[in-house]
């Protein structure tokens, strides 16, 4: 039992809870900053790509071309799907403890499934591209490829974790910070596909 | 602030429908302007354009219904519209100087 006097103990509370401007967006504000830090890295990111793609032009338009635009479109749609998937485990927590719980894990487990059926596909696209012995340092634009595309694919493999820990560590708090990560991953999917895949 | 009265759930459900499906058009629309109106291996000026739109149109979609930005106040969705059209226009602005160059 602690011995803090409670009025100290709220007042540490409403310290705490003060996060400024922040206090506004929905849900955990931290995840608010890590959202906006990886919209600006990725957002530099991209950015460097295009002006590669005006310093090579012909090295990029052989290097998208080889590009497999149906299979990154389905990839768009598993990904969105799995963040369906993840907004709706939210929406169901909301029903009440045992019952929230019970309705969001299949979500989920759902939106889980869903970030590893994207991997896979990444996979065969990895696959494609070392069968016709493109690696990462053939040529600057599959560098790029390779940086961009992988290091997304690395924070697919940290949300499938992250969404694992809060369906088994299923509180709303929880559950709201996991799905926002998830979310963010597929918002950066949204501005990668068409810049990497799209425009050629 | 939240300036967003709580709905319930049914309305929450159906709202996340709603952003999905226009999620997955765009995506297909996008998809087929780019295999449709290439030439050459080359995306066609409008392929772009509506590749480009549509990436914006999505990622707002995300933002305001899965990550509930429209719940917040509308400086903080000023911000993430700005942010995200740094971005695309200036990965446009990138991409025409390049084609103007060829």
């Amino acid at each position: 039992m602690s011995d803090i006097p409670s009025s100290v103990a709220f007042a540490a509370e409403d310290v705490a809870a003060d996060w400024g401007v922040l206090s506004d967006l929905p849900g955990n504000p931290l995840m608010w900053v890590l959202i906006i830090s990886e919209l600006l890295v990725f957002g530099a990111l991209l950015l460097g790509f295009a002006v590669a793609r005006l310093l090579h032009p012909a090295m990029f338009q052989t290097g998208q071309a080889s590009l497999n635009v149906a299979l990154a479109g389905v990839n768009t749609l598993v990904l969105i799907t799995s963040g369906y998937c993840a907004a709706r485990a939210v929406q169901v927590r909301s029903a009440g403890a045992e019952k929230g719980v019970r309705l969001s894990r299949p979500w989920l487990l759902a939106a889980m499934g869903l970030g590893g059926c994207f991997l896979a596909i990444k996979a065969v696209e990895y696959a494609d591209k070392a069968a016709h012995g493109w690696g990462i340092e053939t040529n600057t634009f599959f560098t790029l490829f390779y940086l961009l595309t992988g290091f997304h694919a690395m924070h697919v493999v940290a949300g499938i974790i992250v969404l694992g820990i809060v369906a088994w560590k299923n509180t709303v708090d929880n559950l709201e910070t996991g799905a926002a990560f998830w979310h963010m991953i597929d918002l950066v999917w949204l501005l990668l596909f068409p810049l990497v895949y799209l425009l050629r | 602030m939240m300036t967003f009265p709580l709905e319930d759930g049914q309305a929450w459900g159906r709202r996340l429908i709603r952003a999905w499906t226009v999620l997955a058009l765009l995506t297909v629309v996008s998809v087929a302007a780019a295999v449709a109106g290439g030439l050459h291996g080359r995306s066609s000026l409008l392929a772009v354009l509506v590749a480009l739109a549509a990436s914006f149109i999505k990622a707002r979609q995300v933002l305001d219904h899965f990550l509930d930005l429209r719940r917040a106040g509308s400086g903080w969705r000023t911000v993430f519209t700005a942010l995200l059209l740094v971005i695309l226009v200036g990965c446009l602005a990138l991409y025409a100087v390049a084609e103007w160059r060829v």
